[in-house]
């Protein structure tokens, strides 16, 4: 495992998602609002993460999201996050995505869909009750 | 020339260099000479062809490739703009919701406190005259005691139709308190307000609603003040109070004008 990268932990606030990953067990998470002043250095983080992983791993990946707002520059990440799992999906890694919101609010499931337009790889959309 | 043609020419003349009858003619040499040239050059051609033809096979691919990234990146573009406007449109309506919820009643969805006291404050900055009626249901405290709390809120909600409807557009009617609503009549002195809440008393009195095999109604207190040109609207609020206060002293069901 010399490779290996640290796991990000990084507590979210009221503008910026709380973000783990866990390296041994192939999974990313996010929870919360994105609109943080520093969006690259926060999302370049975890798109190093991601992109380290995929390249010395060969085992699954999966991210489990419940991001609630985002900015543009938030989008941007996540769409180029999105990319890179597809890329490895075509050379055939096992990839997968969980996007939680909370089934009041119908709109954020609209939106999660339409980041999912490009990807051929698993990528559920799933409503929670009640405060996700 | 045509390929055909030349290819016949030049077979010809292989045929004409290799017969040993032409062996001696003093043309012969010349012309082995020149077929030699010939053969060269039209070899150099052939390459120059095709090194061109490669060359434009490559830059006609960069151009697609360019032109593939310059779509996929448009696309992107588009769909990072089409979500972004996705998220600021949640948002204004957050705040929309957000607003509406600060300013009104979540169970009557009347216009609460703090939305009146802003719309006296603006008109007391600009002027301009109004007449404020505190009304309050009378007894009401008992309808909740004796049908519990959720026959109450009927009570008030169907309570609350009736006022939007019968007021005019101009007024405004906000959820004071519990069971005590505000109505500020703006540009409106006390002789006009006067016969506009007596109508409307009556018409609240008609309200009925069911609970079992009952049939509840209530009546309406109400205290009535005219504004004064350099008061505070608290104050103005603070003689209504005092006139629905009096009414009711006076045996309820009536509505009093502060005019002291």
């Amino acid at each position: 495992m010399t490779n290996m990268i640290s796991d990000l932990d990084i507590p979210g606030n009221q503008s910026s998602p709380a973000i783990q990953s866990d390296w041994q067990a192939g999974r990313l998470a996010m929870q919360g609002d994105s609109y943080p002043e520093n969006s690259y250095e926060l999302f370049d983080q975890v798109i190093h993460w991601v992109r380290h992983f995929l390249s010395t791993e060969q085992r699954p990946l999966h991210l489990e999201l419940a991001l609630v707002y985002l900015n543009t520059s938030s989008v941007k990440a996540m769409m180029d996050i999105f990319d890179l799992l597809e890329e490895a999906f075509a050379t055939g890694r096992e990839v997968s995505v969980d996007w939680h919101y909370d089934a009041r609010n119908e709109r954020i499931a609209e939106l999660a869909d339409e980041f999912r337009e490009d990807c051929s790889y698993p990528f559920a959309i799933t409503p929670v009750k009640g405060e996700p | 020339m045509k390929t055909r043609d030349e290819e016949a020419l030049l077979s010809h003349i292989a045929t004409l260099l290799g017969s040993p009858e032409h062996a001696g003619n003093p043309l012969r040499d010349a012309l082995q000479d020149l077929y030699q040239q010939h053969c060269e050059q039209r070899e150099q051609v052939q390459r120059l062809i095709n090194i061109s033809d490669r060359y434009q096979l490559l830059a006609m691919e960069a151009r697609q490739v360019t032109q593939a990234r310059y779509e996929d990146s448009l696309r992107r573009q588009r769909k990072l703009s089409r979500i972004s406007d996705g998220y600021q449109a949640l948002m204004r309506d957050r705040n929309r919701a957000l607003h509406q919820a600060s300013t009104h009643d979540p169970l009557t969805d009347l216009p609460n406190r703090r939305m009146i006291s802003e719309r006296l404050e603006a008109l007391v900055n600009e002027r301009r005259g109004f007449t404020l009626a505190l009304l309050d249901i009378d007894h009401f405290k008992l309808i909740n005691d004796c049908h519990g709390h959720d026959v109450g809120d009927r009570l008030l909600v169907a309570i609350t139709r009736t006022l939007s409807t019968t007021l005019r557009d101009y007024d405004l009617c906000a959820r004071w308190g519990g069971e005590e609503f505000l109505l500020l009549l703006a540009n409106t002195d006390l002789d006009e307000a006067q016969p506009i809440v007596e109508r409307l008393r009556a018409c609240l009195a008609d309200v009925t609603i069911c609970t079992g095999d009952q049939k509840l109604s209530v009546t309406i207190s109400a205290g009535l003040s005219q504004h004064r040109f350099g008061e505070p609207h608290q104050a103005t609020i603070k003689r209504a109070d005092q006139a629905l206060l009096d009414a009711k002293r006076a045996g309820r069901n009536r509505c009093l004008s502060n005019i002291s």
